[in-house]
């Protein structure tokens, strides 16, 4: 809502209250103020002329006029606008004055002179939106007859007013009318706002006894109608399109014009209708509509009426969607004589609704969807047909029709001081409350520490005691307010276990050189659950954004790849990124949330270097990450590496893993047939690996139980096999494992070699063997004896040759 | 030549030798040359027999005079020689210090994480437990136990993904207040938590808008808990974040969930509060929303509103991210370019 400075003057004593000191009280203690905007400023030299003569320039569009801009001798301008004639009061901009467009200047303009230009609106820096269509292709005319030659414009246009941008939260749409506003303003600088009662003279006859007008309460609690005749369309008055088009209304005629100045002064929207459409059924009936109906809208937009629309009917055929937007064919025309008002109250959430099943919210959809003063109907379609009377020649016929006149009565509500105090940290006498509701003009009575508040249907956001005390609050001033500290006594703050330990696994890889990423939740329906061994029932959303985004992630490898796909487009070809985040599922039937930890690699593992010493990123790099980090997170049970196949994932290259036999996560080289055919990944090595951390955290160990290093050397011996290419180190470690007796305690595999110097389908595979006597020097007998039954054992059961 | 002029002429030549033996083994062979079991000494030694019994006395003096001065400048001689071997050794192992080191990658944190991680110790020190919930929510915990029923106008505030009709990805982590009201146990003490985590709403990704981001939800519930508690905590808040020397204002609004509601302005870090583009020539910039917990959502969480009170809080970990680092646009946090990812390495504590 555009609140214009001026306007306020209406119904406040403004001296001595600078606008901008008002809106940073608004914003503090009421509405937040957007903008506080002074059309004229930067703008000079602008002042009204008249113009004696005007002739074309042969041969061009242009025409030669003489102005008289109050100076002794008249000016001559060329001036190109369709629209200008002799005896125009025009707009003019002398050598010199500063418009948005840039500096006027003296100069000849196909050979003749021009000391100046005649303005249209948008040349003052009015928005094409507000200019009225009579003038939005050429200059601006005067019609007011006070206006003198020379006179600076900026009054006569409402250039010199401050408009102040109320951004209005929902619950304070109170403050969308001029009214409103003046009662917030009020209240803050401690005037009581002068409200205009009007009372209508009618000099028409009575016109309710031949007409009916029918309406459902629940639908239109309120639905009034007058009819004035003999209206004359023309333009309004200047002061009345100031007004609109300092709050960006444009004006268009005198009769929907003075709709949307009482829309703008009480906040209710208003409908003008042409009588002649109701000239058959000389009815007006407000119903649902029915299913097939359709109705042209006042923008030509032809729609299909739903039943939970509202429509404004002659009984039979729709003219209008009640609080959204008349009809095409009962809109007031220039040859419109006769013209029926309308002041009513539609169901909030039905006018919602339609608006925006239509597409087609409008002014007046928003004041119905937020709340209308009910108190305020009468008055305004008394104003209305006064205006019309004023502006338009109309004759007022006598009544006013109400289909329906539900009375709302005004809320009251009982609290206490000390309960206001409570909540608001305050130290209030009853006096201060007291003058603070008679600030907001509402009613109070007191009785000891009780009072009672009786709020104004104007302000039908105020319910309960809590609203109270946000008046209380905000008109004392939140400045004033102390700043305390909760007393809650001694709570230990902190994370829950899991937190902490989804906290720790987090530093730990980007302690192994990994940079943190968050990506999307929503992917495609076919990534959500590649790269996962056991695709799950999706979660899909009902309105995707884009085919991109249409399901909840069943794994981290994807968005990962997102992230690489943008770095590979802009050349950032080493990537060692990690994320932590959830997957969603919603496996029979309920929905399931779970933390995963996923790390990509790409490229060197260090940064490439002039000694090329470069290491390349593979498999047993990443492994080797993956291995370093479960042992710093204090995951001490055996993790188990399956070479598995899984959506995504390279056919060789891919393990399941698996901790004490359960499935926790994967790890391996993207699926060359993604990187291949895909350009983003340009035929990369990509290597992951995901966690599911919801396995993982139980775990995790905390706490360590200290022991002495080994006092006692330990014994290495190295073994050397050869077998058959298909058998597992890990089968071989396990053999040594169970054969080696209890003074092993570490197993290095020191090399591989597969090769020309081999049988076909053999490899070689070399052991460093470590054992450990924690309490006494081990002989050469024992690890001897040790070594014989590994040796045995490999032969046996996996066909080993010692080498 | 007697004796004495041999040994003489012995000196001048000995250490002539010795200063220009090269190596070790010249200088070695002058040692075995002079005082060596077959050397010069030994031989004059021989020739004792010679000379005249009164003089031998004074020869043999002169004799270990020079075979002492010989091993000492042998013994000098050779370990300048060795000093001269090892910084010929020294010479070739000469490295260009200047060059660059082997540069592994380093680890960084997300900016979102810094300020998220950032917020919860600092909740942690004032007593807050940092709660999750789901981010597919129920319309239930969403909205109607926020006081949002069905029909409020306040719904379309939020374009909201559904994904079945009763769920939804959460548009706010206001459900987390509500879901921990209803578990916790007042008789154990009150109510201080905070709760980080994503958030969606159904709006088109651009600069200034992402249907994905980071919130922040605090909520105190207590006895005695009121406005000013809250004012008191916010502005602590705007002061760890953004600078002990940053003014704040509290301004009216409204959410469906706090009665009174309110927004915490700070004065603009860029233009201290003069008016510039960043604030959009105010002089402040919004950074969050809070108010006292309505009546209705105590209520609904079984909590008696006449005897208790509480404070709540959302803000926006993007936006305080995007306000601190100067960010421009919100997509640079889900596209991860990895240059923007890790300039934030030295905000590392």
């Amino acid at each position: 809502m555009l609140v214009s400075y001026n306007w306020l003057k209406d119904f406040l004593k403004m001296d001595g209250v600078d606008p901008h000191a008002l809106a940073e009280k608004l914003t503090r203690s009421g509405v937040e103020i957007a903008s506080t905007v002074h059309p004229m400023d930067g703008l000079s030299k602008l002042v009204v002329g008249h113009i004696l003569t005007c002739e074309k320039i042969e041969g061009t569009h242009l025409n030669k006029t003489t102005v008289d801009v109050g100076e002794d001798e008249p000016r001559q301008i060329v001036c190109g606008a369709p629209n200008v004639a002799a005896g125009q009061d025009v707009i003019v901009a002398l050598p010199g004055a500063h418009l948005p467009g840039g500096k006027i200047k003296k100069g000849k303009i196909r050979g003749v002179q021009s000391d100046g230009m005649i303005c249209g609106l948008q040349e003052l820096g009015f928005a094409d939106g507000v200019v009225p269509p009579k003038y939005a292709d050429g200059i601006w005319v005067f019609h007011d007859p006070d206006l003198k030659a020379g006179m600076p414009v900026f009054e006569a246009l409402g250039m010199d007013d401050y408009v102040l941008d109320f951004d209005i939260t929902p619950n304070r749409a109170d403050t969308s009318s001029m009214e409103g506003a003046a009662f917030e303003v009020g209240a803050l600088i401690d005037q009581k706002p002068k409200i205009e009662e009007v009372s209508v003279q009618a000099d028409g006859p009575d016109w309710t006894g031949d007409f009916t007008a029918v309406a459902d309460e629940k639908i239109a609690p309120k639905y009034y109608l007058r009819k004035v005749t003999g209206v004359k369309i023309g333009e309004s008055p200047l002061w009345l399109q100031r007004r609109l088009w300092n709050a960006n209304i444009r004006p268009i005629n005198n009769v929907v014009d003075a709709t949307n100045y009482v829309m703008l002064l009480t906040g209710q929207p208003m409908h003008a209708y042409d009588a002649r459409m109701f000239a058959d059924t000389k009815k007006i009936e407000v119903r649902l509509a029915k299913e097939g109906e359709k109705l042209e809208l006042l923008n030509e937009k032809l729609i299909d009426l739903d039943p939970q629309d509202i429509v404004i009917t002659d009984g039979e055929k729709p003219f209008g969607l009640a609080g959204v937007m008349g009809g095409f064919n009962s809109e007031v025309k220039d040859d419109t004589t006769d013209v029926i008002l309308e002041a009513a109250i539609f169901d909030p959430a039905l006018t919602r609704k339609a608006a925006l099943r239509h597409d087609n919210r409008t002014d007046a959809s928003a004041l119905f969807e937020k709340g209308i003063n009910w108190d305020a109907t009468q008055k305004s379609i008394d104003i209305c047909s006064l205006l019309l009377k004023e502006n338009a020649d109309a004759t007022i016929d006598e009544g006013t029709l109400k289909a329906t006149d539900t009375v709302k009565a005004e809320k009251v509500i009982t609290t206490t001081a000390s309960r206001t105090n409570k909540i608001l940290g305050t130290d209030l006498s009853m006096d201060q409350i007291v003058e603070i509701f008679h600030k907001l003009n509402f009613g109070i009575t007191t009785n000891g520490d009780e009072y009672t508040v009786t709020v104004p249907n104007r302000r039908w956001d105020i319910f309960i005691d809590a609203d109270l005390f946000e008046e209380v609050g905000r008109i004392y001033g939140y400045d004033n307010i102390k700043s305390t500290h909760p007393e809650t006594g001694e709570l230990a703050g902190g994370y829950t276990e899991e937190e902490t330990k989804v906290r720790h696994l987090r530093n730990l890889v980007e302690g192994q050189g990994l940079s943190e990423t968050i990506n999307y939740s929503l992917t495609s329906e076919e990534m959500a659950t590649t790269f996962v061994k056991k695709p799950l029932a999706k979660v899909m959303v009902n309105w995707p954004l884009n085919s991109a985004r249409t399901t909840m992630r069943q794994n981290l490898i994807c968005s990962l790849l997102d992230t690489a796909a943008y770095n590979f487009a802009r050349k950032q070809n080493e990537l060692q990124i990690f994320e932590n985040g959830r997957v969603y599922d919603m496996e029979g039937g309920d929905y399931h949330e779970h933390e995963h930890l996923a790390a990509m690699y790409v490229g060197l593992a260090g940064q490439s270097n002039w000694q090329h010493q470069d290491e390349k990123i593979d498999f047993y790099y990443v492994k080797g990450q993956l291995e370093d980090l479960l042992e710093m997170a204090g995951v001490k049970a055996d993790v188990e590496y399956k070479a598995e196949a899984i959506k995504g994932m390279h056919p060789t290259r891919t393990a399941a893993i698996y901790i004490d036999g359960k499935y926790v996560g994967l790890i391996g080289q993207i699926a060359p047939i993604l990187t291949m055919t895909d350009k983003n990944f340009l035929g990369k090595e990509i290597y992951v690996y995901e966690l599911n951390l919801d396995e993982i955290l139980p775990l995790m160990n905390k706490g360590v139980k200290s022991k002495p290093a080994p006092k006692y050397p330990a014994v290495e011996r190295d073994l050397s096999i050869l077998v058959d290419q298909d058998v597992t180190d890990a089968s071989v470690e396990a053999e040594i494992k169970d054969n080696a007796g209890k003074y092993l305690v570490q197993v290095d595999v020191i090399d591989v070699y597969e090769g020309a110097h081999l049988p076909k389908g053999k490899k070689s595979l070399a052991y460093r063997l470590t054992f450990l006597n924690e309490k006494d020097t081990l002989t050469d007998a024992v690890v001897t004896k040790a070594m014989d039954q590994v040796q045995a054992a490999l032969e046996e059961k996996l066909s080993a040759t010692i080498r | 030549m007697d004796l004495f002029d041999r040994l003489k002429a012995l000196r001048e030549q000995g250490l002539n030798d010795i200063k220009e033996a090269e190596n070790e083994k010249s200088l070695n062979d002058v040692r075995v040359k002079l005082v060596g079991k077959k050397g010069e000494l030994t031989e004059i030694l021989h020739q004792m027999k010679d000379v005249a019994p009164e003089k031998r006395r004074e020869v043999g003096q002169k004799v270990n005079e020079l075979r002492d001065l010989f091993n000492e400048n042998l013994s000098q001689a050779k370990d300048a020689l060795v000093e001269k071997a090892i910084e010929a050794k020294f010479e070739e192992e000469k490295i260009d210090v200047t060059l660059p080191g082997r540069r592994r990658h380093m680890g960084s944190k997300h900016p979102i994480r810094i300020i998220q991680d950032d917020l919860e110790r600092f909740f942690i020190g004032m007593g807050y437990q940092v709660v999750q919930g789901p981010e597919i929510e129920s319309e239930h915990y969403n909205f109607e136990m926020l006081n949002l029923p069905k029909d409020h106008p306040a719904r379309d505030m939020q374009a909201t993904f559904y994904v079945d009709d009763d769920h939804l990805l959460r548009s706010q982590t206001s459900p987390v207040q509500a879901r921990t009201m209803e578990k916790h146990d007042f008789s154990k003490g009150d109510l201080k938590m905070i709760s980080p985590g994503k958030v969606y709403r159904r709006d088109d990704d651009d600069a200034t808008h992402s249907h994905q981001f980071m919130q922040m939800e605090g909520l105190v519930v207590g006895k005695n808990i009121s406005l000013s508690d809250l004012k008191g905590t916010l502005e602590l808040v705007a002061k760890h974040e953004f600078g002990q020397d940053r003014e704040t204002r509290l301004r009216p609004s409204y959410f469906p969930f706090t009665e009174p509601s309110v927004e915490m302005d700070v004065s603009c870090f860029e233009c201290g509060g003069k008016g510039c583009a960043i604030c959009k020539q105010t002089g402040w910039i919004e950074v969050l929303g809070a108010g006292i917990v309505h009546p209705n959502v105590l209520s609904a969480a079984g909590i008696d509103p006449q005897v208790y009170s509480g404070f709540a809080f959302g803000l926006g970990l993007d936006r305080f991210a995007i306000l601190k680092y100067g960010i421009d646009d919100i997509r640079d946090f889900y596209s991860d370019d990895v240059r923007f990812l890790q300039q934030f390495r030295q905000e590392e504590d």
